[in-house]
């Protein structure tokens, strides 16, 4: 039971991984993108 | 809005099916007959170690698909597919590497064994990792891509070697499909297993549109940031 157990966590642990870092990707570019459009907006 | 609303519907749809899929592997799914006793409990772990080998195999093969469309048209489109499916594909390399090892200990009494599957099956976790080494080395996107297409292409020769593996060379690697061979797919084992097969090529679909939604996203703020500056 352990080893499935062990096995299922490590499965899961990758696409929380995965899932993570594209959820962070998202924000940090929906922030870039927010900032880069406010500078074009001032400087038109 | 339309294409965020598609999403959710998928990222619901992919989360439902692997509920479901982990209920019938860990529920419904009668224990395994074909091993030994203190084996049976871990043999639950091939309900998702294969599904997650299948979908490495299947995130390079769209790398591969994709780099010869980013080849043959030179649209950036396919450059964004063929990385965000090798990205998802070294996840799932690196899940079915882990899984299969702790699946080992039990069953061939080793943590790892130089077998021809798994050891194919890490040069093709070396080659991806490189392929990622490679992109980060070159600066010019337009050469990058192009690079990592060839690259990419040649890379993915390692998959069909290792999904072959265990047929043509003499190997300790069961054939789960088989249900003669030893570790095999026992009676009632059947619908948890192509369950879950159905249920990972759905998340894999999911994950690469969210992770390609990303990458598009990443390539306005670079078009932006050259905008400005240009002017």
């Amino acid at each position: 039971m352990t080893y499935l157990a062990a096995a299922y966590g490590v499965i899961w642990l990758v696409v929380f991984i995965l899932v993570f870092s594209m959820r962070r990707r998202q924000e940090k570019v929906v922030e870039q993108l927010e900032t880069l459009e406010e500078i074009i907006n001032e400087k038109q | 809005m339309k294409s965020s609303r598609s999403l959710l519907v998928l990222n619901t749809v992919a989360a439902v099916a692997i509920l479901i899929a982990v209920y019938l592997a860990l529920v419904q799914a009668p224990e395994a007959t074909n091993v030994v006793e203190e084996i049976r409990p871990a043999q639950r772990i091939i309900y998702f170690h294969v599904p997650s080998a299948w979908i490495s195999m299947v995130a390079f093969f769209v790398t591969f698909i994709a780099s010869i469309l980013y080849l043959r048209t030179n649209n950036v489109r396919w450059d964004i597919w063929a990385y965000s499916a090798a990205e998802i594909g070294i996840g799932f390399t690196i899940a079915a590497t882990v899984s299969g090892s702790i699946w080992a200990k039990p069953a061939w009494n080793t943590w790892w064994t130089w077998d021809p599957r798994l050891t194919t099956y890490t040069i093709v976790l070396l080659l991806f990792i490189a392929y990622f080494m490679l992109r980060g080395a070159i600066d010019e996107p337009g050469r990058r891509a192009r690079f990592a297409a060839v690259y990419g292409i040649f890379a993915f020769l390692s998959v069909p070697l290792t999904f072959m593996s265990i047929r043509w060379w003499n190997t300790i690697h069961p054939v789960i499909i088989d249900p003669s061979a030893e570790f095999g797919l026992g009676p009632g084992m059947s619908t948890a297993f192509f369950f879950s097969l159905f249920a990972f090529t759905i998340l894999f679909v999911d994950l690469l549109a969210n992770r390609i939604m990303v990458a598009w996203d990443e390539e306005r703020v670079a078009a932006l940031r050259e905008a400005l500056t240009a002017n």
